[in-house]
């Protein structure tokens, strides 16, 4: 394959990489790097790309055990994740009132939610993709994603009421 | 849509059994104007769903650190070459001189016989030292004597010294 057939290829799926890991590292910084390591990783293993049947959930599975990898690795060296584009935690009276904050919030919920369930509603959620293609993607079966995702979902329900009742982040 | 109809969806969607169009219409509903008040905390779910599908990476595939790269035929004879010529240098050095009455022996063989170059009377290591320092010595000597050309580079700065004028009229011309 030709290195640019190879990049319009993965044109086509890229972001969502970056946005799968992102969900997962939250730093912008490891998520480029993830996905440029992915990419090369394919690149790489191009002769054998015709023998997947499926690209991009191919990608999106290296994607999740690429960023499982590195978490593991922070845990185990009992390093604190520390992200530059993390928000403060503690939120100033004036950063309440503006819109982009309360969606900034919802990503907080996100970010709270153990690992699995993350990515089944990035997945579902923003990248749309269907039970049984995240099924494929992340080794599970169809009713553990379902039940996964509505669980999910319920707890994101669950804060956004709380923050609304309170009517404080 | 309906307002019954939404809320009905809403469940679904929280138990997880909507579909994917299903769910795109909650995130056209939400997303839209008209939510009424207290639908309003699913708002920024729906819009933030939306606003993350946005997201792109910055950064550039950089492909050219391609692994398989073939490495031509004649780098390999450069480090065979490369090889021969280190080993052969050792070798000479390792040999004893020509004028000892034993055959050349090779560490190799010193090793194996149990003596490495170690020796137990302080006056016969003193001796040995003194041989091995001579022999490099020796050799130094021998190479410096080549490099006596060098002394051309001092006698060429010499004749340059006229260089200087140059310096001197320039500082008079800044003056």
């Amino acid at each position: 394959m030709k290195e640019r057939a190879f990049i319009s290829l993965t044109n086509g799926f890229k972001d969502k990489l970056y946005r799968l890991a992102k969900r997962l590292l939250v730093s912008n910084e490891e998520a480029e790097d993830a996905t440029q390591e992915i990419l090369l990783k394919l690149w790489r293993n191009k002769k054998k790309m015709a023998e997947y049947k499926n690209v991009e959930a191919f990608a999106m599975t290296m994607t999740k055990n690429y960023c499982y990898d590195k978490l593991k690795a922070k845990e185990a060296g009992n390093l604190k994740i520390v992200h530059s584009n993390y928000k403060d935690e503690r939120p100033s009276l004036q950063r309440e009132i503006e819109a982009k904050d309360s969606l900034d919030w919802v990503g907080k919920i996100m970010d709270g939610l153990p690992e699995q369930q993350r990515m089944i509603i990035q997945l579902r959620d923003i990248e749309e993709y269907n039970n049984a293609e995240i099924a494929e993607m992340l080794g599970m079966n169809e009713t553990a994603v379902r039940v996964a995702l509505s669980r999910g979902r319920k707890v994101i329900r669950q804060e956004l009421l709380k923050k609304h009742n309170y009517g404080i982040v | 849509m309906e307002l019954s109809n939404i809320e009905k969806l809403l469940e679904k969607y929280f138990e997880g059994e909507t579909t994917l169009s299903e769910e795109k219409k909650l995130k056209v509903y939400f997303t839209g104007e008209s939510v009424p008040s207290h639908l309003e905390k699913y708002k920024d779910l729906f819009q933030f769903f939306s606003d993350e599908r946005q997201v792109t990476t910055v950064s550039e595939v950089a492909l050219s650190t391609n692994k398989n790269k073939k490495i031509p035929w004649y780098t390999w004879v450069g480090v065979a070459a490369s090889i021969g010529l280190i080993v052969g240098l050792f070798m000479t050095n390792l040999l004893p001189g020509a004028d000892s009455d034993q055959p050349p022996m090779l560490v190799m063989e010193h090793a194996e016989k149990g003596e490495y170059g170690t020796f137990n009377d302080p006056e016969i290591a003193l001796q040995e030292t003194k041989k091995a320092l001579n022999l490099v010595a020796q050799f130094m000597n021998e190479g410096k004597r080549d490099l006596v050309y060098l002394n051309e580079f001092n006698n060429a700065k010499k004749d340059l010294v006229y260089l200087n004028e140059f310096e001197i009229t320039k500082e008079k011309l800044i003056k």
